[in-house]
């Protein structure tokens, strides 16, 4: 079954995902963090919580606004650049040099990193390798990508 | 000479009667009846297991640790009975706020369960199948050859001040202890990185050997942290990030993402133990601008470090030619600027927004963002 | 002590004119042809990973390493090219032979690869669910008490050396890192398994903590190595084992099974250490004679403290009936001869020959009528 992007289905298949490969997320140790998934065209957006504890990811759930005092950090883009992510971790398996998620915040070229604290900003490199497998477990997923047009607009089904 | 036990174990009558008496089953069981707290603790949360904030109770807790520890200068734990007798360990440290951070507990379990291998969590083996453009790898042999060659100091300095702090001090002197180990195990991934390369280690960088050892001998415990914790490692961490950046290879990518995991934790150490001190010494904040001009003066100091600078620039603009030094250039400096940025950005978190006003640093930061904007490089 | 920077670089003209000249994209390029070895290492066996054996080649090898180190003071990594000028950054041992051992880079991959986590890696719920009888908790609650101060020793002998030991000896230091990983987690471990059993910490031991702050505070690598490695080491692996065998709950057999792991490396360097020591300085084995004759006292203060043979009683009898205590005290007997033993042969196989003969440890034991 095709699995819908952006939608609160496809945090909870990766959600779902992560339970399942409990060995690998356990061998990478503790993840404690809430940060907010925010994902943005020009007459709309998606925004997910998502709550890491322990070894998991503990809760997924869509929000209608983020308070930045109260999570750790917003992972925020247009949705072309979310697409293209998730359409490069699954063609290679996993985000290749020019699609982790590091890369695409560090300047905030292509996601934006927004928050209060920097300290809880810290958490997002903190939990770095966490994140990154977390959002790779994508290739596995039979996603259903919102096309891409030549302008790097999306058009979403 | 060194430290004699006052007592001769193998003459002192006493001792052997004793042991004498015990074999034969005269128990003394004094113990049994130590004047210390019950405690049944129990994990908060399962999964997590028993971690050290579970065990925060009473006078077993680091909530009830005094501001200066009077007591005990021994190696016994704390909440134990204290008998007659016990050795002064002669603590260089025992003013909690010297060493304290909000959540070292948390660091701690965190570094505990988040230790990786250099060896194994890296596959090496794919490294044959990537062919890097020759300016590349030398480039980059020489940005890890500054990498290993710094790393290891921050192994050092943890480990010289986690002896010579108050054993009351538990959990900051097991944090310590893991950044004792991730900080060797960057130097052994760096370096490991390097000889991979086909070029090897390269040139070392004077520059910043004298920067480590302006951390390396610094008169305390709260200068070190400042400039260990918060100004280098902070520093490191966003280095780090430019790094995973600008790798050339999803290998590489995965080691800054591991080594930057680390770094934060360090860093959040730093940040932590400096709002403390501010929370509980505002006093201080005089102390900590001088020792902070010191350590800006040594962070600037680094534009002499070309050996860093330039790889950076040739890898940032994925090559030699004009337009690769150009784009690299540009980047380079965004990169630089934005260390100074999120420096000052902790400070400001930490109490200290006055910081920008009074330091050359900032200044120069703020020089560096016009001429960048009169190039038209930035907005 | 304190070092400060020898200018204040914000007024520094010449960094001014480098740096503008590098980033308006005239590089020096000064590094680009540096004089060093060209190597590209691989794994030698895939499933192992990349092993700082694998790296152990040419320049960069530590098999080349001379004894002694004169010429690097810094930081500078084993290998590189030393330009300019390098700051003197205080290292005190600089001599090979005083800290190697030829299975340091084994020990540091093994150290890796065995971590464990005290709060995740014990089943910390099967106490809660069945307590020890309270005699037995209140022992075992002691001997947490003993062991954390043990290790805490053991934590302040190795953290004490790594910030006066040579960088060229990376991979030594390296292990020694991995080493302070470990007592820390015993500290951790030992605390925590006191503080859930519901008897809480019992007492500080003066017998044992003078004794132990004579250990830490030999005065050379080569003596403080063989206290800390050798003699606390073998006292404090025979104890895990003997723990270990005879565990009162699940809890505590992984508990000491795991910090038997730790300890049994701690030996390995320990002895690895004075072999290679030895090796190279066969006259020294006088020196580390002597130095043994007056210290050994220190191991009768650990075994022999009330505080670690008490607990070590009951828990060995499982109870403070008579006969209980009497079976205890045999056990005891046994595990105190085997530890005696065991240390002995250690040394001798490392190269100490005649420890046995010279040491005061057997006479004493018989004097004890062990
Ligand atoms: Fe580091
Ligand atoms: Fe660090």
């Amino acid at each position: 079954m095709k699995i819908p992007f952006p939608s609160l289905t496809f945090f909870q298949a990766l959600q779902a995902l992560m339970r399942q490969d409990e060995a690998r997320f356990r061998r990478l140790g503790f993840v404690d963090t809430t940060f907010g998934i925010r994902i943005v065209t020009t007459d709309r957006a998606w925004q997910y919580l998502l709550t890491f504890e322990v070894f998991e990811c503990r809760e997924v759930r869509e929000v209608s606004t983020f308070d930045l005092t109260a999570i750790d950090f917003v992972l925020q883009g247009d949705l072309a650049a979310w697409v293209e992510m998730l359409d490069n971790i699954r063609q290679h398996g996993g985000a290749d040099v020019s699609h982790s998620l590091n890369t695409l915040t560090h300047f905030g070229e292509r996601l934006t990193l927004l928050y209060d604290d920097p300290d809880n900003r810290d958490k997002f490199f903190r939990f770095q390798e966490s994140i990154q497998e977390f959002f790779d477990l994508a290739s596995a997923l039979d996603v259903e990508l919102p096309m891409s047009t030549a302008a790097g607009a999306v058009v979403t089904t | 000479m060194a430290y004699l036990s006052t007592i001769d174990f193998f003459t002192d009558r006493n001792f052997l009667d004793r042991w004498q008496r015990t074999l034969r089953g005269e128990l003394d069981l004094g113990w049994l009846h130590a004047k210390t707290e019950k405690l049944a603790a129990t994990p908060e949360n399962p999964r997590r297991g028993l971690t050290f904030r579970d065990l925060d109770q009473g006078a077993y807790g680091f909530t009830a640790l005094p501001e200066v520890v009077r007591q005990n200068r021994s190696l016994a734990p704390r909440g134990a009975e204290l008998p007659e007798g016990l050795p002064d360990l002669q603590p260089a440290v025992s003013h909690k706020s010297e060493v304290w951070a909000y959540n070292t507990e948390g660091y701690y379990e965190e570094a505990m369960t988040r230790q990786w291998n250099a060896t194994l969590d890296v596959p090496w083996h794919e490294l044959a199948k990537y062919e890097l453009p020759d300016d590349i790898s030398r480039a980059y042999a020489q940005l890890l050859t500054f990498l290993t060659e710094v790393e290891m100091i921050a192994t050092d300095v943890p480990a010289q001040w986690l002896g010579r702090l108050n054993n009351e001090f538990t959990e900051v002197k097991n944090f310590m202890a893991t950044q004792v180990m991730d900080e060797a195990r960057h130097s052994e991934v760096f370096r490991k990185r390097a000889l991979t390369t086909g070029y090897g280690l390269m040139k070392a960088s004077p520059q910043n050997e004298w920067s480590l050892k302006l951390i390396r001998d610094s008169d305390s415990f709260a200068e070190m942290s400042l400039a260990l914790h918060l100004v280098g490692e902070g520093f490191v961490l966003t280095l780090f990030r430019f790094s995973e950046y600008i790798s050339p290879t999803e290998l590489d990518k995965k080691i800054f993402r591991l080594v930057m995991q680390d770094e934060a934790r360090h860093v959040g150490y730093g940040v932590q133990h400096l709002k403390w001190v501010m929370r509980h010494f505002p006093e201080k904040r005089e102390v900590i601008h001088q020792h902070l001009d010191e350590v800006e003066n040594m962070v600037f100091g680094g534009g002499y470090a070309v050996e860093v600078t330039e790889p950076f620039i040739i890898l940032a603009g994925k090559g030699t030619k004009k337009e690769n030094i150009e784009h690299g250039t540009r980047i380079t400096a965004l990169f630089q600027m934005k260390q100074i940025e999120e420096y000052f950005e902790r400070l400001d978190k930490c109490g200290l927004q006055e910081r920008r006003q009074r330091s050359k640093l900032h200044n120069a930061l703020e020089l560096t963002r016009a001429s960048l904007q009169e190039a038209g490089v930035i907005p | 002590m304190a070092f400060y920077l020898e200018k204040d670089y914000f007024e520094d003209l010449e960094l001014f004119h480098l740096t503008e000249r590098v980033m308006s994209g005239d590089l020096t390029l000064h590094w680009y042809e540096a004089k060093t070895e060209r190597v590209r290492v691989a794994p030698r066996q895939p499933a192992r990973g990349l092993t700082y054996e694998d790296c152990n080649v040419g320049s960069y090898s530590y098999d080349r390493l001379p004894d002694l180190i004169r010429t690097n003071y810094s930081m500078a990594p084993r290998g590189a090219e030393l330009w300019g000028k390098l700051p003197d950054l205080g290292y005190t041992v600089n001599r090979k032979s005083d800290v190697w051992a030829d299975n340091v880079a084994v020990l540091y991959e093994e150290a890796k690869t065995r971590r464990w986590a005290p709060a995740v890696d014990l089943p910390w719920e099967t106490l809660a669910r069945a307590p020890l009888p309270e005699i037995l908790e209140a022992a075992m609650a002691q001997l947490c008490t003993f062991l954390q101060e043990c290790a805490t020793a053991a934590l302040g002998i190795t953290s004490h050396w790594v910030y006066a030991i040579n960088q060229e000896f990376l991979e030594l230091k390296s292990y020694l890192s991995a080493q302070i990983l470990d007592h820390a987690r015993h500290v951790e471990a030992f605390r925590k398994r006191a503080l859930a059993g519901g008897q809480g910490l019992k007492r500080a031991s003066v017998c044992a903590e003078q004794a132990l702050k004579e250990l830490l505070s030999a005065d050379t690598y080569p003596t403080s190595s063989v206290a800390g490695n050798v003699l606390l080491g073998s006292f404090l692996l025979e104890l895990y084992r003997y723990m270990a065998a005879i565990a009162p709950s699940p809890l505590d057999l992984r508990l000491f099974r795991l910090a038997m792991q730790d300890a049994a490396r701690m030996v390995a360097y320990g002895t690895g250490n004075v072999r290679y020591h030895l090796r190279h300085h066969p006259q020294r084995a006088s020196f580390l004679h002597d130095y043994l004759d007056t210290t050994e006292h220190c191991l009768l203060g650990l075994a022999g403290s009330p505080e670690c043979l008490e607990p070590l009683i009951l828990l060995s009898g499982g109870g403070s009936e008579a006969s209980q205590v009497q079976r205890g005290s045999r056990a005891v007997a046994h595990f105190l001869r085997q530890t005696i033993a065991d240390y002995l042969e250690r040394c001798e196989h490392a190269g100490l020959s005649g420890r046995s003969t010279r040491s005061q440890l057997p006479q004493y034991l018989q004097r004890l009528g062990v």
